[in-house]
């Protein structure tokens, strides 16, 4: 059919599947390195609902829409939610995870910087979902 | 020439990888956490760096066969199929 | 040809025919129609999110209704149909058969497209083209829930019949002297893509009756009040869809498999390698749904082995991207407005592919995910690609349905318009999204960054919207005070316009 030689063609396609497998290797070695939660991490429960989030500390301390961490320290997000399903976002630093009611999903961060951030709901969950947000209030740490 | 200059480009990108790895092996200890908006936003630019360079590749090709291929170009003559039901 | 306005047949005529050509030309004008509806919606949500705070739009869920109907409409309403079209002008006449296999049954899958879309429309659904559970049983006001159900319940049945007609009218009718390794690379789009819409839609076919009953609350199969699981839907949904968004790219690939060669006076450079890539990314396809559901609190393997399917799409794509430029080299191409189309349509599919691979990288995702890259990205593939091979084809066989030509120059003024305000709207969203703007938000913080691109974003799409004017008038002008068309060869590029084997319409 093609009588023309078509080396190019191999070419091509050896440069795109080795690209590939270029991203695919870095993906994968990111999310590893991402993944890994570290085993002292203070665990938050995070409970996202028609249209706020609430979370509580391991001591048992109660917020709604407004997080207070320490910066240094290493959290780990558990994630629920009431009703339907949400996405809990700190866009700065880069935490996402859907909040999916039956079930738990975690997500880990470390905050470095003392500053404010936003929270966001990052899944379509009916009227309010463009406002269901929050603020992140890093401090410095206490001790 | 440009090929050179993507592929220096790509190898340089390449090398950053194993710099990373070493720079950001986690640890299990206050300070020593990773940044995962580090890690994330450094893979992000490394294959955006990719990406605009085939991207330069492809569409420059692209927009040179367009100016050479086009029929009022002085030097364009009729294909070999031409005159034929091709 | 089956629109001469000039001599105008009786509409009733067109509506009740099976034959081919009128199906393919009652396709026509409901795509184009919806393509319209969908796009009007397009420009309301963009005039909404010129600034922060309610501009146009009175309340949340009046937007988020029409964000819901503006994408089942552009997706089910004129992609597919619009395909469809094409597919069933055309596939005979390239196959060299008198009709579609079933010409009755190919009558009746255009009718229920009307019916599908006045539900979707006359219900107006909030719960986003997706409709996911759990709000979509809980909190998803009806009855527009569940006519969108009906709706899209009636377009899935449309198409797989669609599908069935193209599948057997390819294999089984087509001329005993024609081997399948001759028939044209855009009856092969259609083959694929019907293949990929049988294995597919029965899928979604079942996830919407289970949403169906778990709203009723006779079932629980969604909802975790009733022991369901929500991500058992998401699974469902995109198992279909990821596949049906190649069920929507191959047919324009291949509309562009016709206008590229024919308008660089060259065949195609390797038409193995165009049925090899689309035969590869139907059968690829199949292994990337989770892609999308990177979010839901999947375990890293599962991650890695979605990553892997959805990379190794790519390659396929690829092909078809190589084909296209090494058919242009060493052409003499005229650059009539249908190759223009075509050409833009290329670049900007390399684009959404880009984007796509940056996508499909795992913790690139947390950046990504539900965010303003997404609408980009999927945007240039709809528009950029789709909506763009769409176009050049509409322009390339418009004086063949019509025996007229359209004005040329405003055909490129629409061209350009449009490949400016693509570009504009979504390159831009792309970054919109790295800073961070969620998707489906009728309102946003006001953070100076997020309101310049928006505006950027809106300014485009008044563009695009200027030229679909443009366009319209063009097309509906022209149809009847246009120039007469050489047929043989209205464009001037030499060789056959059309395949030898003449469309005999029984009414004509």
């Amino acid at each position: 059919m093609s009588g023309h030689s078509n080396w190019p063609e191999w070419i091509y396609v050896a440069v795109v599947i080795s690209l590939m497998c270029w991203v695919g290797a870095e993906a994968w070695q990111a999310e590893r390195l991402v993944e890994h939660v570290p085993a002292d991490a203070e665990i938050i429960k995070v409970t996202g609902q028609q249209w706020f989030w609430t979370f509580e500390h391991e001591d048992g301390t109660k917020e709604i829409g407004e997080l207070h961490v320490e910066s240094g320290k290493a959290y780990k997000f558990e994630i629920h939610s009431k009703d339907v399903i949400h996405a809990f976002n700190i866009h700065d630093y880069v935490v996402l995870m859907d909040a999916v009611p039956g079930r738990v999903n975690t997500v880990w961060f470390a905050p470095t910087d003392v500053g404010e951030h936003d929270i966001q709901c990052r899944e379509y969950c009916g009227l309010i979902h463009y406002n269901m947000r929050g603020t992140l209030i890093v401090e410095e740490p206490s001790h | 020439m440009k090929s050179i200059v993507g592929l220096f480009l790509v190898l340089a990108v390449l090398i950053v990888v194993p710099a990373v790895d070493l720079v950001f092996a986690a640890g299990d200890e206050p300070g020593e956490y990773l940044d995962r908006r580090v890690v994330i936003w450094n893979l992000f630019f490394r294959m955006m760096t990719i990406a605009f360079v085939v991207g330069a590749v492809v569409s420059g090709t692209m927009i040179w066969q367009v100016w050479r291929f086009r029929e009022s170009h002085p030097k364009a003559k009729p294909t070999p199929y031409e005159g034929t039901d091709w | 040809m089956v629109l001469e306005l000039q001599k105008p047949r009786p509409i009733w005529q067109i509506m009740f025919s099976t034959h081919h050509t009128d199906v393919g030309l009652l396709y026509l004008i409901t795509s184009i129609g919806f393509l319209f509806l969908g796009g009007a919606l397009a420009l309301i949500i963009r005039a909404e999110l010129f600034l922060p705070g309610a501009q146009i739009i009175g309340d949340a869920m009046t937007f988020n209704r029409i964000f819901t109907v503006h994408g089942t409409t552009l997706i089910f309403l004129f992609i597919l149909p619009f395909a469809s079209s094409v597919g069933n002008y055309f596939v005979p006449i390239m196959v060299r058969y008198k009709d579609m296999a079933y010409p009755k049954l190919n009558a009746i899958a255009f009718w229920m497209i009307p019916p599908g879309g006045a539900l979707i429309w006359l219900g107006f659904a909030d719960f986003t083209w997706y409709a996911t559970p759990p709000y979509s049983i809980i909190s998803a006001p009806g009855p527009a829930a569940d006519m969108w159900i009906f709706g899209l319940k009636i377009l899935g049945i449309s198409s797989v019949l669609g599908a069935i007609n193209f599948i057997v009218t390819i294999l089984k009718c087509k001329h005993p002297d024609m081997s399948i390794g001759q028939v044209p690379l855009l009856a092969w789009s259609f083959l694929s893509s019907s293949l990929i819409i049988l294995v597919a839609i029965p899928t979604f076919a079942a996830a919407l009756l289970m949403l169906l009953t778990d709203r009723l609350g006779v079932s629980g199969f969604f909802n975790p009040a009733m022991g369901g699981d929500p991500i058992a839907y998401a699974h469902l949904f995109w198992f279909t869809f990821h596949p049906e968004v190649y069920v929507l790219v191959i047919p324009a690939i291949g509309m562009m498999y016709e206008i590229i060669p024919r308008f660089s006076r060259k065949p195609i450079h390797s038409y193995n390698s165009g049925i090899f890539a689309f035969v590869l990314l139907s059968i690829v396809g199949f292994s990337s749904w989770a892609h999308h559901m990177y979010a839901t609190g999947m375990s890293f393997t599962e991650k890695t082995v979605f990553m892997v399917g959805t990379l190794a799409a790519v390659p396929a794509s690829a092909l078809h991207v190589f084909n296209f430029v090494a058919t242009m080299w060493n052409g003499r191409i005229k650059f009539s407005t249908p190759m223009m189309w075509a050409v833009g349509g290329i670049a900007l599919f390399f684009s959404a592919g880009a984007g796509g691979v940056a996508n499909a990288a795992m913790p690139l995702d947390f950046q990504t995910h539900d965010s303003y890259w997404v609408v980009g990205h999927f945007h240039l593939f709809v528009m950029g690609t789709i909506a763009f091979g769409s176009f050049g084809f509409l322009y390339y066989m418009y004086p063949y349905v019509t025996g007229r030509m359209y004005n040329e120059a405003l055909g490129k003024v629409h061209f350009a318009l449009s490949f400016i305000g693509t570009v504009l709207v979504f390159f831009t969203q792309h970054v919109l999204g790295l800073y961070g703007m969620p998707r489906r938000i009728f309102d946003y913080p006001p953070i100076p960054e997020w309101i310049a691109m928006n505006q950027i974003a809106s300014v485009g799409a008044m563009i695009i919207g200027i030229s679909m004017v443009i366009f319209l008038a063009n097309i509906i002008h022209s149809a009847g005070k246009g120039k007469l068309a050489d047929t043989d060869d209205p464009f001037g590029v030499g060789g056959k316009y059309y395949y030898p084997f003449e469309a005999k319409n029984p009414s004509h």
